[in-house]
């Protein structure tokens, strides 16, 4: 049950970001409408193997690490230097690529939030953190070893649990700053950035805890890429800046991505009474599922029930609608349309900060909550890039019998779509994401006044 | 093989687990013990039998490493064994 009066507000941000060298970069980067999508060598070595060879990813030398090859397991990381001297070699020790970026994603937020040592290391201090995927590099090494060379299990070394487990991160995370309340990981598919900001504002709000260091991660990986790109789902045929073009007409796929995106969240009067820099409020949190039995495709029905769960208790429309819109033929129709469903089609603009810079799969949700926390503090709204041409015919199943939504073409909601970034008054944020599964999620954030 | 040269052998796996503080490895004697002098993380001492199969060419049985011991002497020992069982 909710605890009359207890708010949440978020009082610290962190992560790891293509391209950046950290989260004033990365604002900046994103209001000058730049794209942080690369052609990622890594993957087009593979030639004729790979279909999609673009990325919002993040190398090792970009984040200052250096991976440590193990002598006996040709291209096994066993661990990983930290040259900036960051995070001790025990903890590293512990973690995969994403896991040390969750953790000085970890380190970022909880200074921004300016918590004691005491405050971080209480019972009152939970950590939520969760991936998309498993920490896939390790564990292809350490299987091609034991299945293919028929080497002994301990060749692969004794951290293969630890570094692959599914809530490493949060477990990293804990480890690393000693906290002693709840410590776990949500998992959700492409909703789990976002899903675990949800949870652990339940948890603060629900009167479970005070402090809660949350979000999502997806540490870079071919493994990764290749598992979507055999599913023929990524974006082909553009330059790497025009690849991920969400809502355009001749969008045909989205853009693998890798990062990662840490908030801290506190009780508000509590946040209050000690002058912390309030970067949003929690306004509601709300997920549900689509209930269709499809595991893939998104329903109009399942984001009309989010939509009412969300706006529900307030009934306060957002200035700015922060959707998932990865730039996939049927997903991005679906998702505008009960958009307009929703809210009408004026009084606020739609933001797709995946334009900027793919999809980041476990890490998207959570990253794209700090893109509003950014327009929040900005006062602009971030572009959808290479929405160049809206449909201006009917979606097909738009045509279908039985179609209660919308009855215009997503070219009649062009004025929604800004294709540049623009400044105006911000004082809410609709931040939405789903996964495989028919699951949606959305949180509002508001600004303190 | 020489006890002394497994000894340095020993050294320079472990000064490639970065947990272990290498001021540590300057004075390692076949008294020294993992656990008590050089504070090796119980989770690295099976990558330390793993990189020592590998650099001295051998490999132990998993009986052998369940009854490991804790110093060196006690590795150098397993090492001098498992070359004369061939």
């Amino acid at each position: 049950m909710q605890v009359t009066g207890r708010k949440v507000a978020v009082v610290g941000m962190g992560g790891a970001f293509p391209t950046c060298t950290g989260l004033d970069d990365f604002s900046e980067k994103l209001f000058a409408n730049k794209s942080l999508i690369r052609q990622w060598d890594k993957v087009a070595q593979y030639g004729k193997q790979i279909r999609s060879t673009v990325s919002g990813y993040i190398t090792e030398e970009e984040m200052g690490l250096e991976a440590v090859i193990a002598p006996i397991a040709e291209d096994y990381p066993e661990t990983y230097i930290d040259k900036l001297g960051r995070i001790p070699d025990a903890n590293l020790a512990t973690a995969d690529m994403g896991s040390i970026w969750a953790m000085l994603g970890a380190q970022d937020a909880t200074k921004m939030a300016g918590w004691s040592k005491s405050e971080i290391e209480s019972e009152q201090t939970g950590v939520v953190v969760g991936s998309g995927g498993a920490g896939n590099l390790i564990l292809r090494i350490a299987w091609h070893h034991f299945f293919q060379e028929g080497r002994k299990a301990r060749i692969a070394g004794s951290h293969t649990i630890d570094r692959t487990m599914f809530y490493r991160d949060a477990a990293n995370i804990s480890c690393l700053l000693k906290t002693k309340g709840v410590c776990e990981a949500i998992g959700s598919a492409c909703a789990t950035g976002l899903g675990n900001i949800g949870y652990a504002y339940r948890l603060i709000k629900f009167g479970m805890q005070d402090r809660v260091i949350a979000g999502g991660v997806e540490g870079s990986s071919v493994e990764t890429f290749v598992g979507f790109d055999g599913m023929m789902v990524l974006s082909k045929g553009f330059t790497p800046e025009e690849s991920s073009r969400p809502f355009d007409l001749n969008r045909n796929g989205f853009v693998c991505s890798f990062g990662a995106g840490i908030v801290a969240l506190e009780e508000y009067e509590m946040a209050k009474a000690r002058g912390a820099n309030i970067l949003g409020v929690i306004d509601e949190y709300f997920n549900n599922s689509d209930g269709d039995g499809d595991m893939f495709y998104p329903s109009f029905a399942g984001q009309q029930r989010m939509w009412k769960g969300l706006l529900n208790t307030r009934g306060v429309k957002p200035d700015v609608v922060k959707v998932h819109g990865t730039s996939t033929p049927a997903g991005d129709a679906i998702e505008l349309l009960s958009v307009v469903d929703a809210l009408g089609d004026s009084g606020y603009h739609i933001s797709a900060p995946k334009s900027q810079f793919g999809h980041m799969l476990g890490g998207a949700g959570s990253v794209e909550f700090i893109t509003a926390l950014l327009m929040l503090e900005n006062q602009k709204v971030l572009p959808c890039l290479n929405s160049s041409t809206l449909n201006p015919e009917l979606e097909t199943f738009q045509k279908a019998e039985g179609w209660a939504g919308p009855q215009n073409p997503l070219a009649a909601y062009r004025h929604l779509v800004p294709q540049e970034s623009f400044a105006k008054e911000i004082n809410s944020v609709a931040c939405l994401n789903y996964g495989f599964g028919g699951t949606n999620s959305a949180i509002s954030v508001s600004r303190d006044i | 093989m020489e006890r002394q040269e497994i000894i340095d052998g020993l050294v320079e796996i472990l000064k490639t687990v970065r947990t272990i503080d290498p001021e540590r490895l300057k004075n390692v004697t076949e008294e020294t013990d993992f656990r008590g002098d050089l504070n090796t993380p119980s989770t690295e001492l099976i990558n330390i039998a793993a990189k020592a199969e590998h650099k001295f060419g051998i490999e132990f049985e998993d009986d052998d490493i369940d009854d490991l011991g804790s110093t060196v002497k006690d590795i150098v020992d397993l090492i001098l064994k498992v070359k004369a069982r061939g």
